[in-house]
Protein backbone atom coordinates (compact mmCIF):
# COMPACT_ATOMS: atom_id res chain seq x y z
CA UNK A 1 0.00 0.00 0.00
CA UNK A 2 0.98 3.30 -1.05
CA UNK A 3 -1.11 5.21 1.61
CA UNK A 4 -3.82 6.78 -0.39
CA UNK A 5 -4.72 10.25 1.67
CA UNK A 6 -8.32 9.98 2.96
CA UNK A 7 -11.18 10.49 0.56
CA UNK A 8 -12.20 14.13 1.94
CA UNK A 9 -8.79 15.35 1.04
CA UNK A 10 -9.13 14.03 -2.46
CA UNK A 11 -9.64 16.49 -5.55
CA UNK A 12 -13.24 16.72 -5.99
CA UNK A 13 -13.05 14.89 -9.63
CA UNK A 14 -11.27 11.86 -8.48
CA UNK A 15 -13.70 11.69 -4.84
CA UNK A 16 -16.48 11.22 -7.20
CA UNK A 17 -14.93 8.32 -9.24
CA UNK A 18 -14.98 7.21 -5.85
CA UNK A 19 -18.63 6.75 -5.43
CA UNK A 20 -19.02 5.96 -9.24
CA UNK A 21 -20.39 8.93 -10.59
CA UNK A 22 -17.91 9.38 -13.03
CA UNK A 23 -19.50 7.75 -15.95
CA UNK A 24 -23.24 9.40 -14.74
CA UNK A 25 -24.85 10.78 -17.76
CA UNK A 26 -26.74 13.80 -16.96
CA UNK A 27 -29.28 15.25 -19.48
CA UNK A 28 -30.20 19.24 -18.54
CA UNK A 29 -33.80 20.24 -19.97
CA UNK A 30 -34.36 24.37 -19.86
CA UNK A 31 -35.65 26.48 -22.42
CA UNK A 32 -33.02 29.31 -21.23
CA UNK A 33 -29.70 29.09 -22.53
CA UNK A 34 -27.64 30.88 -20.04
CA UNK A 35 -29.56 28.81 -17.44
CA UNK A 36 -27.87 25.93 -18.80
CA UNK A 37 -24.76 26.41 -19.04
CA UNK A 38 -24.99 27.42 -15.58
CA UNK A 39 -26.39 24.20 -14.63
CA UNK A 40 -23.65 22.83 -17.24
CA UNK A 41 -20.86 24.64 -15.60
CA UNK A 42 -22.03 23.41 -12.41
CA UNK A 43 -22.31 19.68 -12.73
CA UNK A 44 -18.48 19.87 -14.27
CA UNK A 45 -17.51 21.70 -11.07
CA UNK A 46 -19.44 18.49 -9.59
CA UNK A 47 -17.09 16.15 -11.58
CA UNK A 48 -19.85 15.05 -14.26
CA UNK A 49 -18.96 15.65 -17.78
CA UNK A 50 -20.93 13.42 -19.77
CA UNK A 51 -23.72 16.38 -19.72
CA UNK A 52 -26.48 16.69 -22.68
CA UNK A 53 -28.91 19.94 -23.86
CA UNK A 54 -32.76 19.84 -24.32
CA UNK A 55 -34.69 23.05 -25.21
CA UNK A 56 -37.68 21.68 -24.25
CA UNK A 57 -40.21 18.65 -23.40
CA UNK A 58 -40.17 17.27 -26.90
CA UNK A 59 -36.50 17.82 -27.31
CA UNK A 60 -35.89 16.18 -24.15
CA UNK A 61 -37.69 13.03 -24.56
CA UNK A 62 -36.07 12.69 -28.16
CA UNK A 63 -32.93 13.13 -26.53
CA UNK A 64 -33.21 10.79 -23.66
CA UNK A 65 -33.84 7.67 -26.37
CA UNK A 66 -30.56 8.22 -27.65
CA UNK A 67 -28.14 9.60 -24.98
CA UNK A 68 -30.06 7.02 -22.28
CA UNK A 69 -29.11 9.20 -19.04
CA UNK A 70 -28.94 8.13 -15.21
CA UNK A 71 -30.48 11.83 -14.24
CA UNK A 72 -32.79 14.44 -16.10
CA UNK A 73 -31.91 18.08 -14.33
CA UNK A 74 -35.62 19.21 -15.52
CA UNK A 75 -37.06 22.84 -15.94
CA UNK A 76 -40.75 23.32 -15.75
CA UNK A 77 -41.80 26.53 -17.67
CA UNK A 78 -40.51 25.64 -20.93
CA UNK A 79 -42.50 26.41 -24.41
CA UNK A 80 -43.72 23.35 -26.84
CA UNK A 81 -43.92 20.76 -24.33
CA UNK A 82 -43.82 22.13 -20.36
CA UNK A 83 -41.85 19.88 -17.76
CA UNK A 84 -44.92 18.46 -16.08
CA UNK A 85 -46.07 17.02 -19.09
CA UNK A 86 -42.68 15.62 -20.13
CA UNK A 87 -42.38 13.95 -16.92
CA UNK A 88 -45.81 12.32 -17.25
CA UNK A 89 -45.09 10.80 -20.71
CA UNK A 90 -41.55 10.00 -19.49
CA UNK A 91 -42.83 7.63 -16.71
CA UNK A 92 -45.14 6.09 -19.10
CA UNK A 93 -42.46 4.44 -20.38
CA UNK A 94 -41.82 1.51 -18.13
CA UNK A 95 -37.90 1.82 -19.11
CA UNK A 96 -38.05 5.26 -17.72
CA UNK A 97 -40.14 4.29 -14.64
CA UNK A 98 -36.64 4.99 -12.03
CA UNK A 99 -34.69 7.24 -13.98
CA UNK A 100 -34.56 10.40 -11.81
CA UNK A 101 -35.91 13.24 -12.79
CA UNK A 102 -34.68 15.88 -10.42
CA UNK A 103 -37.05 19.44 -11.43
CA UNK A 104 -35.48 22.58 -10.76
CA UNK A 105 -37.91 25.61 -11.42
CA UNK A 106 -38.71 28.89 -9.96
CA UNK A 107 -42.32 28.05 -9.57
CA UNK A 108 -42.17 27.47 -5.71
CA UNK A 109 -45.98 27.14 -4.63
CA UNK A 110 -46.62 24.14 -2.58
CA UNK A 111 -49.20 23.21 -5.73
CA UNK A 112 -46.74 24.03 -8.11
CA UNK A 113 -44.58 21.13 -6.34
CA UNK A 114 -47.53 18.97 -5.59
CA UNK A 115 -48.45 18.85 -9.61
CA UNK A 116 -44.91 17.93 -10.53
CA UNK A 117 -44.25 14.95 -7.84
CA UNK A 118 -47.93 13.90 -9.21
CA UNK A 119 -46.26 14.22 -13.17
CA UNK A 120 -43.75 11.94 -11.55
CA UNK A 121 -40.86 13.93 -10.55
CA UNK A 122 -38.21 12.62 -8.01
CA UNK A 123 -37.20 15.63 -6.40
CA UNK A 124 -37.40 19.25 -6.47
CA UNK A 125 -35.38 22.45 -5.75
CA UNK A 126 -35.89 25.86 -6.64
CA UNK A 127 -34.64 28.58 -8.51
CA UNK A 128 -32.52 30.46 -7.83
CA UNK A 129 -30.27 27.32 -7.42
CA UNK A 130 -28.26 27.09 -4.94
CA UNK A 131 -25.22 25.57 -6.15
CA UNK A 132 -24.30 23.30 -3.30
CA UNK A 133 -27.63 22.01 -2.48
CA UNK A 134 -28.30 21.10 -6.06
CA UNK A 135 -24.90 19.18 -6.66
CA UNK A 136 -26.08 17.32 -3.04
CA UNK A 137 -29.08 15.97 -4.54
CA UNK A 138 -27.96 15.22 -7.77
CA UNK A 139 -25.25 13.28 -6.08
CA UNK A 140 -27.65 11.68 -3.64
CA UNK A 141 -29.83 10.57 -6.67
CA UNK A 142 -26.87 9.21 -8.93
CA UNK A 143 -25.92 7.22 -6.06
CA UNK A 144 -29.26 5.75 -5.62
CA UNK A 145 -29.22 5.04 -8.87
CA UNK A 146 -26.43 3.17 -8.80
CA UNK A 147 -27.09 0.88 -6.15
CA UNK A 148 -30.78 -0.07 -7.77
CA UNK A 149 -28.87 -0.79 -10.76
CA UNK A 150 -26.43 -2.99 -9.31
CA UNK A 151 -29.28 -4.71 -6.71
CA UNK A 152 -30.94 -4.89 -10.13
CA UNK A 153 -28.29 -6.37 -12.09
CA UNK A 154 -27.24 -8.72 -8.94
CA UNK A 155 -30.73 -9.84 -8.79
CA UNK A 156 -30.87 -10.83 -12.35
CA UNK A 157 -27.40 -12.76 -12.35
CA UNK A 158 -28.75 -14.70 -9.34
CA UNK A 159 -32.48 -15.59 -11.13
CA UNK A 160 -29.90 -16.79 -14.00
CA UNK A 161 -27.77 -18.56 -12.17
CA UNK A 162 -30.53 -20.13 -10.29
CA UNK A 163 -32.30 -20.87 -13.44
CA UNK A 164 -29.44 -22.72 -14.99
CA UNK A 165 -28.99 -24.88 -11.56
CA UNK A 166 -32.53 -25.53 -11.86
CA UNK A 167 -32.87 -27.29 -15.53
CA UNK A 168 -29.64 -28.78 -14.25
CA UNK A 169 -30.82 -30.61 -11.54
CA UNK A 170 -34.15 -31.12 -13.22
CA UNK A 171 -31.24 -33.31 -16.25
CA UNK A 172 -30.21 -35.30 -12.88
CA UNK A 173 -33.65 -36.84 -12.96
CA UNK A 174 -34.84 -39.54 -15.44
CA UNK A 175 -36.14 -38.24 -18.73
CA UNK A 176 -38.99 -39.49 -20.11
CA UNK A 177 -36.83 -41.30 -22.79
CA UNK A 178 -35.46 -43.17 -20.68
CA UNK A 179 -38.55 -44.10 -18.31
CA UNK A 180 -40.16 -45.23 -21.68
CA UNK A 181 -37.34 -47.51 -22.45
CA UNK A 182 -37.55 -48.90 -18.81
CA UNK A 183 -41.15 -49.69 -19.30
CA UNK A 184 -40.28 -51.83 -22.63
CA UNK A 185 -37.39 -53.20 -20.96
CA UNK A 186 -38.73 -54.13 -17.90
CA UNK A 187 -43.05 -53.82 -17.77
CA UNK A 188 -42.57 -51.52 -14.80
CA UNK A 189 -44.40 -48.41 -15.73
CA UNK A 190 -43.19 -45.19 -14.08
CA UNK A 191 -45.27 -41.92 -13.54
CA UNK A 192 -43.26 -38.87 -11.51
CA UNK A 193 -43.89 -35.51 -9.96
CA UNK A 194 -41.12 -33.27 -9.32
CA UNK A 195 -41.82 -29.66 -7.49
CA UNK A 196 -39.28 -27.88 -5.59
CA UNK A 197 -41.25 -25.27 -3.39
CA UNK A 198 -38.14 -22.88 -4.93
CA UNK A 199 -36.53 -22.11 -7.10
CA UNK A 200 -34.47 -25.49 -5.98
CA UNK A 201 -35.27 -27.98 -4.19
CA UNK A 202 -34.00 -31.20 -1.66
CA UNK A 203 -35.80 -33.41 -3.33
CA UNK A 204 -33.83 -36.68 -5.81
CA UNK A 205 -35.31 -39.50 -7.15
CA UNK A 206 -33.21 -41.91 -9.30
CA UNK A 207 -34.42 -45.35 -11.29
CA UNK A 208 -31.93 -47.88 -13.08
CA UNK A 209 -32.16 -51.58 -14.73
CA UNK A 210 -30.34 -53.67 -12.98
CA UNK A 211 -29.58 -57.43 -14.48
CA UNK A 212 -32.31 -59.87 -15.08
CA UNK A 213 -35.25 -57.84 -15.29
CA UNK A 214 -34.98 -55.92 -12.01
CA UNK A 215 -35.06 -52.24 -11.26
CA UNK A 216 -33.61 -50.18 -8.51
CA UNK A 217 -35.02 -47.18 -7.87
CA UNK A 218 -34.62 -44.48 -5.00
CA UNK A 219 -36.02 -41.19 -3.47
CA UNK A 220 -34.26 -38.66 -1.36
CA UNK A 221 -35.22 -35.66 0.56
CA UNK A 222 -32.68 -33.42 1.76
CA UNK A 223 -33.66 -31.62 5.36
CA UNK A 224 -34.23 -28.05 4.59
CA UNK A 225 -34.72 -26.79 0.83
CA UNK A 226 -33.27 -24.00 -1.16
CA UNK A 227 -29.78 -24.02 -2.72
CA UNK A 228 -27.93 -25.65 0.22
CA UNK A 229 -29.99 -28.58 -0.23
CA UNK A 230 -30.09 -28.65 -3.48
CA UNK A 231 -26.37 -28.90 -3.60
CA UNK A 232 -26.33 -31.60 -1.25
CA UNK A 233 -28.74 -33.70 -4.59
CA UNK A 234 -25.75 -33.19 -6.52
CA UNK A 235 -23.53 -34.85 -3.72
CA UNK A 236 -25.92 -37.29 -3.39
CA UNK A 237 -26.13 -38.27 -7.16
CA UNK A 238 -22.31 -38.74 -7.38
CA UNK A 239 -22.16 -40.83 -4.18
CA UNK A 240 -25.13 -42.89 -5.75
CA UNK A 241 -22.60 -43.08 -8.98
CA UNK A 242 -19.48 -43.98 -7.44
CA UNK A 243 -21.78 -46.58 -5.12
CA UNK A 244 -23.13 -48.25 -8.23
CA UNK A 245 -26.35 -50.18 -7.53
CA UNK A 246 -26.19 -53.48 -8.99
CA UNK A 247 -24.31 -55.94 -6.72
CA UNK A 248 -25.65 -54.59 -3.07
CA UNK A 249 -28.67 -55.24 -1.39
CA UNK A 250 -31.13 -51.68 -0.47
CA UNK A 251 -30.01 -51.88 3.25
CA UNK A 252 -26.46 -52.36 1.89
CA UNK A 253 -26.87 -49.57 -0.80
CA UNK A 254 -28.07 -47.01 1.93
CA UNK A 255 -25.60 -47.84 4.82
CA UNK A 256 -22.45 -47.07 1.89
CA UNK A 257 -24.01 -44.06 1.45
CA UNK A 258 -24.98 -43.40 4.74
CA UNK A 259 -20.87 -43.63 5.58
CA UNK A 260 -19.83 -41.25 2.84
CA UNK A 261 -22.58 -38.46 3.64
CA UNK A 262 -21.06 -38.50 7.14
CA UNK A 263 -18.20 -37.09 6.60
CA UNK A 264 -19.61 -34.43 4.30
CA UNK A 265 -22.77 -32.70 6.25
CA UNK A 266 -22.63 -30.30 8.59
CA UNK A 267 -24.37 -30.73 11.93
CA UNK A 268 -27.50 -30.10 11.37
CA UNK A 269 -28.45 -31.55 7.73
CA UNK A 270 -29.61 -35.02 6.97
CA UNK A 271 -31.40 -36.73 4.37
CA UNK A 272 -34.05 -39.55 4.27
CA UNK A 273 -33.97 -41.91 1.58
CA UNK A 274 -35.97 -45.00 0.48
CA UNK A 275 -33.77 -47.09 -1.89
CA UNK A 276 -35.83 -50.41 -3.39
CA UNK A 277 -35.47 -53.51 -5.98
CA UNK A 278 -38.27 -54.27 -7.68
CA UNK A 279 -37.59 -58.02 -8.49
CA UNK A 280 -40.74 -58.80 -11.50
CA UNK A 281 -40.05 -62.75 -11.41
CA UNK A 282 -40.40 -62.85 -7.75
CA UNK A 283 -42.87 -60.59 -7.41
CA UNK A 284 -41.28 -58.85 -4.74
CA UNK A 285 -39.91 -55.52 -3.90
CA UNK A 286 -37.30 -55.26 -1.71
CA UNK A 287 -36.69 -51.98 0.49
CA UNK A 288 -34.64 -50.06 3.04
CA UNK A 289 -35.34 -46.98 4.28
CA UNK A 290 -33.51 -44.25 6.42
CA UNK A 291 -36.06 -42.12 7.87
CA UNK A 292 -38.28 -41.80 4.78
CA UNK A 293 -41.70 -42.07 4.48
CA UNK A 294 -44.06 -45.71 4.41
CA UNK A 295 -44.10 -46.99 0.38
CA UNK A 296 -47.63 -47.75 -0.37
CA UNK A 297 -48.40 -50.62 -2.04
CA UNK A 298 -51.62 -51.66 -3.92
CA UNK A 299 -52.27 -55.28 -5.04
CA UNK A 300 -55.29 -55.14 -7.99
CA UNK A 301 -58.73 -56.51 -5.79
CA UNK A 302 -57.86 -54.54 -3.04
CA UNK A 303 -59.62 -51.84 -1.60
CA UNK A 304 -57.01 -50.11 0.19
CA UNK A 305 -53.14 -49.85 -0.16
CA UNK A 306 -50.79 -51.80 2.31
CA UNK A 307 -48.43 -49.37 4.31
CA UNK A 308 -44.66 -49.69 4.60
CA UNK A 309 -42.21 -49.08 7.01
CA UNK A 310 -40.45 -45.81 6.42
CA UNK A 311 -38.51 -45.86 9.82
CA UNK A 312 -34.57 -45.53 9.78
CA UNK A 313 -32.61 -43.29 10.88
CA UNK A 314 -31.57 -40.44 8.53
CA UNK A 315 -28.21 -40.41 6.44
CA UNK A 316 -25.54 -38.27 7.73
CA UNK A 317 -26.19 -38.53 11.41
CA UNK A 318 -24.30 -41.64 12.25
CA UNK A 319 -21.74 -43.12 10.36
CA UNK A 320 -22.11 -46.63 11.58
CA UNK A 321 -25.83 -46.76 11.22
CA UNK A 322 -26.93 -49.95 9.75
CA UNK A 323 -30.32 -50.45 7.93
CA UNK A 324 -32.79 -53.07 8.26
CA UNK A 325 -34.14 -54.90 4.68
CA UNK A 326 -37.82 -54.94 4.48
CA UNK A 327 -40.03 -56.69 1.61
CA UNK A 328 -43.51 -56.16 0.25
CA UNK A 329 -45.01 -58.76 -2.47
CA UNK A 330 -45.64 -56.89 -5.89
CA UNK A 331 -47.52 -59.10 -8.00
CA UNK A 332 -48.17 -58.07 -11.74
CA UNK A 333 -50.88 -55.21 -11.93
CA UNK A 334 -49.31 -53.67 -8.56
CA UNK A 335 -49.14 -50.45 -8.11
CA UNK A 336 -46.20 -48.40 -5.80
CA UNK A 337 -46.41 -45.25 -4.56
CA UNK A 338 -43.66 -43.18 -3.60
CA UNK A 339 -43.62 -39.67 -2.09
CA UNK A 340 -41.74 -36.96 -0.55
CA UNK A 341 -42.76 -36.11 3.62
CA UNK A 342 -44.11 -33.12 2.01
CA UNK A 343 -47.25 -34.77 1.11
CA UNK A 344 -47.80 -35.98 4.64
CA UNK A 345 -47.42 -33.03 6.24
CA UNK A 346 -49.87 -30.68 4.63
CA UNK A 347 -52.12 -28.96 7.52
CA UNK A 348 -55.38 -29.49 7.71
CA UNK A 349 -58.58 -28.73 10.21
CA UNK A 350 -57.85 -24.88 9.58
CA UNK A 351 -55.85 -22.14 10.85
CA UNK A 352 -55.87 -22.76 14.31
CA UNK A 353 -55.13 -26.24 14.19
CA UNK A 354 -51.42 -27.94 13.96
CA UNK A 355 -53.21 -31.27 12.44
CA UNK A 356 -51.83 -32.85 9.16
CA UNK A 357 -53.04 -35.03 6.57
CA UNK A 358 -50.06 -37.73 7.88
CA UNK A 359 -49.94 -40.90 5.83
CA UNK A 360 -53.14 -42.77 6.82
CA UNK A 361 -54.64 -39.25 5.20
CA UNK A 362 -52.44 -39.75 2.04
CA UNK A 363 -53.21 -43.69 2.09
CA UNK A 364 -57.53 -42.69 1.84
CA UNK A 365 -56.58 -40.28 -0.98
CA UNK A 366 -55.02 -42.80 -2.49
CA UNK A 367 -57.21 -45.46 -1.82
CA UNK A 368 -60.42 -43.39 -3.46
CA UNK A 369 -58.41 -43.01 -6.74
CA UNK A 370 -57.07 -46.55 -7.01
CA UNK A 371 -60.63 -47.43 -9.89
CA UNK A 372 -58.56 -45.36 -12.09
CA UNK A 373 -57.16 -47.88 -14.93
CA UNK A 374 -55.16 -44.92 -16.16
CA UNK A 375 -52.13 -44.44 -13.94
CA UNK A 376 -50.94 -40.68 -15.43
CA UNK A 377 -54.46 -39.50 -14.20
CA UNK A 378 -54.23 -41.32 -11.54
CA UNK A 379 -51.58 -39.52 -10.14
CA UNK A 380 -52.35 -36.20 -11.51
CA UNK A 381 -56.01 -36.81 -9.96
CA UNK A 382 -54.29 -38.04 -6.22
CA UNK A 383 -51.75 -34.41 -6.69
CA UNK A 384 -55.10 -32.29 -7.29
CA UNK A 385 -56.65 -33.60 -3.62
CA UNK A 386 -53.28 -33.05 -2.23
CA UNK A 387 -53.73 -29.22 -3.61
CA UNK A 388 -57.14 -29.44 -2.37
CA UNK A 389 -56.43 -30.23 1.19
CA UNK A 390 -54.05 -27.51 1.86
CA UNK A 391 -50.83 -25.60 1.23
CA UNK A 392 -48.10 -27.51 0.30
CA UNK A 393 -44.49 -25.48 1.75
CA UNK A 394 -41.69 -27.73 0.94
CA UNK A 395 -40.38 -30.09 -2.29
CA UNK A 396 -43.64 -32.77 -3.52
CA UNK A 397 -42.29 -35.68 -5.24
CA UNK A 398 -44.51 -38.45 -6.32
CA UNK A 399 -43.32 -41.47 -7.96
CA UNK A 400 -45.89 -44.21 -9.34
CA UNK A 401 -44.78 -47.45 -10.57
CA UNK A 402 -46.84 -50.32 -11.61
CA UNK A 403 -46.24 -53.70 -12.65
CA UNK A 404 -47.87 -54.15 -15.93
CA UNK A 405 -49.48 -57.59 -16.08
CA UNK B 1 -42.61 -22.23 17.88
CA UNK B 2 -42.64 -20.29 21.37
CA UNK B 3 -40.27 -21.48 24.29
CA UNK B 4 -39.93 -21.09 28.57
CA UNK B 5 -37.12 -22.58 30.39
CA UNK B 6 -37.76 -23.39 33.78
CA UNK B 7 -34.44 -24.26 35.91
CA UNK B 8 -34.98 -27.21 38.31
CA UNK B 9 -32.79 -28.37 41.09
CA UNK B 10 -31.11 -31.36 38.75
CA UNK B 11 -32.21 -30.03 35.17
CA UNK B 12 -33.26 -27.24 33.07
CA UNK B 13 -36.62 -27.85 31.67
CA UNK B 14 -37.32 -26.49 28.00
CA UNK B 15 -40.83 -26.31 26.83
CA UNK B 16 -41.37 -25.78 23.21
CA UNK B 17 -44.48 -24.98 21.51
CA UNK B 18 -46.30 -24.71 18.44
CA UNK B 19 -44.81 -25.64 15.02
CA UNK B 20 -40.95 -25.83 15.18
CA UNK B 21 -39.90 -25.30 11.46
CA UNK B 22 -37.28 -23.92 9.43
CA UNK B 23 -38.54 -20.87 10.10
CA UNK B 24 -37.75 -20.93 13.92
CA UNK B 25 -34.11 -20.98 12.72
CA UNK B 26 -32.94 -17.88 14.35
CA UNK B 27 -35.12 -18.40 17.98
CA UNK B 28 -33.83 -21.76 18.14
CA UNK B 29 -30.47 -20.66 17.81
CA UNK B 30 -30.81 -18.01 21.29
CA UNK B 31 -32.52 -20.96 23.04
CA UNK B 32 -29.55 -23.23 22.48
CA UNK B 33 -27.17 -20.35 23.36
CA UNK B 34 -29.54 -19.57 26.65
CA UNK B 35 -29.36 -23.70 27.56
CA UNK B 36 -25.64 -23.65 27.03
CA UNK B 37 -25.54 -20.42 29.84
CA UNK B 38 -27.42 -22.05 32.36
CA UNK B 39 -25.21 -24.03 34.66
CA UNK B 40 -27.21 -27.13 35.28
CA UNK B 41 -25.55 -30.14 33.36
CA UNK B 42 -28.92 -32.10 32.69
CA UNK B 43 -31.04 -30.13 29.78
CA UNK B 44 -34.20 -31.35 28.98
CA UNK B 45 -36.53 -30.25 25.94
CA UNK B 46 -40.03 -31.01 26.59
CA UNK B 47 -42.27 -31.53 23.22
CA UNK B 48 -45.17 -32.28 24.63
CA UNK B 49 -46.67 -28.99 23.83
CA UNK B 50 -45.17 -29.43 20.35
CA UNK B 51 -47.43 -30.01 17.86
CA UNK B 52 -45.69 -30.26 14.95
CA UNK B 53 -41.88 -30.37 13.36
CA UNK B 54 -40.28 -30.59 9.95
CA UNK B 55 -37.10 -31.96 8.87
CA UNK B 56 -35.81 -28.65 9.16
CA UNK B 57 -36.69 -28.90 12.56
CA UNK B 58 -35.20 -31.93 13.45
CA UNK B 59 -31.79 -31.11 12.32
CA UNK B 60 -32.42 -28.07 14.41
CA UNK B 61 -33.10 -30.61 17.39
CA UNK B 62 -29.53 -32.38 16.43
CA UNK B 63 -27.78 -29.34 16.22
CA UNK B 64 -28.87 -28.52 20.31
CA UNK B 65 -27.75 -31.98 20.52
CA UNK B 66 -24.40 -31.70 19.13
CA UNK B 67 -24.02 -28.11 21.00
CA UNK B 68 -24.89 -29.74 24.70
CA UNK B 69 -22.10 -32.38 23.73
CA UNK B 70 -19.77 -30.04 23.09
CA UNK B 71 -20.97 -27.83 26.43
CA UNK B 72 -20.56 -31.51 28.42
CA UNK B 73 -23.89 -31.52 29.03
CA UNK B 74 -26.84 -34.11 29.22
CA UNK B 75 -29.66 -33.79 26.45
CA UNK B 76 -33.27 -35.24 26.62
CA UNK B 77 -35.82 -35.18 24.35
CA UNK B 78 -38.84 -35.45 26.62
CA UNK B 79 -42.80 -35.94 26.34
CA UNK B 80 -43.19 -36.28 22.56
CA UNK B 81 -46.32 -37.10 20.58
CA UNK B 82 -48.65 -36.79 17.76
CA UNK B 83 -46.95 -36.06 14.82
CA UNK B 84 -43.64 -34.86 16.75
CA UNK B 85 -43.59 -38.92 18.14
CA UNK B 86 -44.47 -40.39 14.60
CA UNK B 87 -41.44 -38.14 12.79
CA UNK B 88 -38.99 -39.11 15.66
CA UNK B 89 -39.74 -42.64 15.68
CA UNK B 90 -39.81 -42.73 11.48
CA UNK B 91 -36.38 -40.93 11.57
CA UNK B 92 -35.32 -43.33 14.75
CA UNK B 93 -33.55 -40.20 16.66
CA UNK B 94 -33.45 -42.49 19.89
CA UNK B 95 -30.57 -44.24 18.56
CA UNK B 96 -28.66 -40.56 18.99
CA UNK B 97 -30.28 -38.92 21.70
CA UNK B 98 -32.16 -39.91 24.79
CA UNK B 99 -35.97 -39.55 24.87
CA UNK B 100 -38.39 -40.05 27.89
CA UNK B 101 -42.04 -40.22 28.00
Amino acid sequence: MTGSPPPGLLPIETRDAFDGLAGARVLVVDDNRINRHLLLALLERGGITLIEQAEDGHDALVRIERFKPDLVLLDLMMPQMDGFEMCRRLRADPRWKSLPVLVQSSLNRAEDRARAFAAGATDYVTKPINAVELLARVRIHLRKRTMLRDLQQYHSCTEAELELARAMQARMLPGPDRLAELEAATGIAIHTHFAPSSELGGDFWGIDRLPDGRVAVYLVDFSGHGVGAALNTFRLDAICRQIGSTELSPAEFLAAVNRRLCGLLPCGQFATMLTGVIDPAAGLFHYASAGSTAPMMWHPGDEAPRLGDGSGLPLGLLASASYDSRLMPMPPGARLFLYSDAAIEIPIGGEDSHEVLDEYGLATLFARRLQEPDDAALLSGLLADLAATGPIDDDLTALLLTRRE
Amino acid sequence: MDYGIEVRDQEAVVRLRGRLTFNDHAKLRTLIGEMGQNKLKRQVLDLSSLEFVDSAGIGMLLIAREEMDRAAKQFVLRGAAGQVKRVLTVAQIAKIVPMED
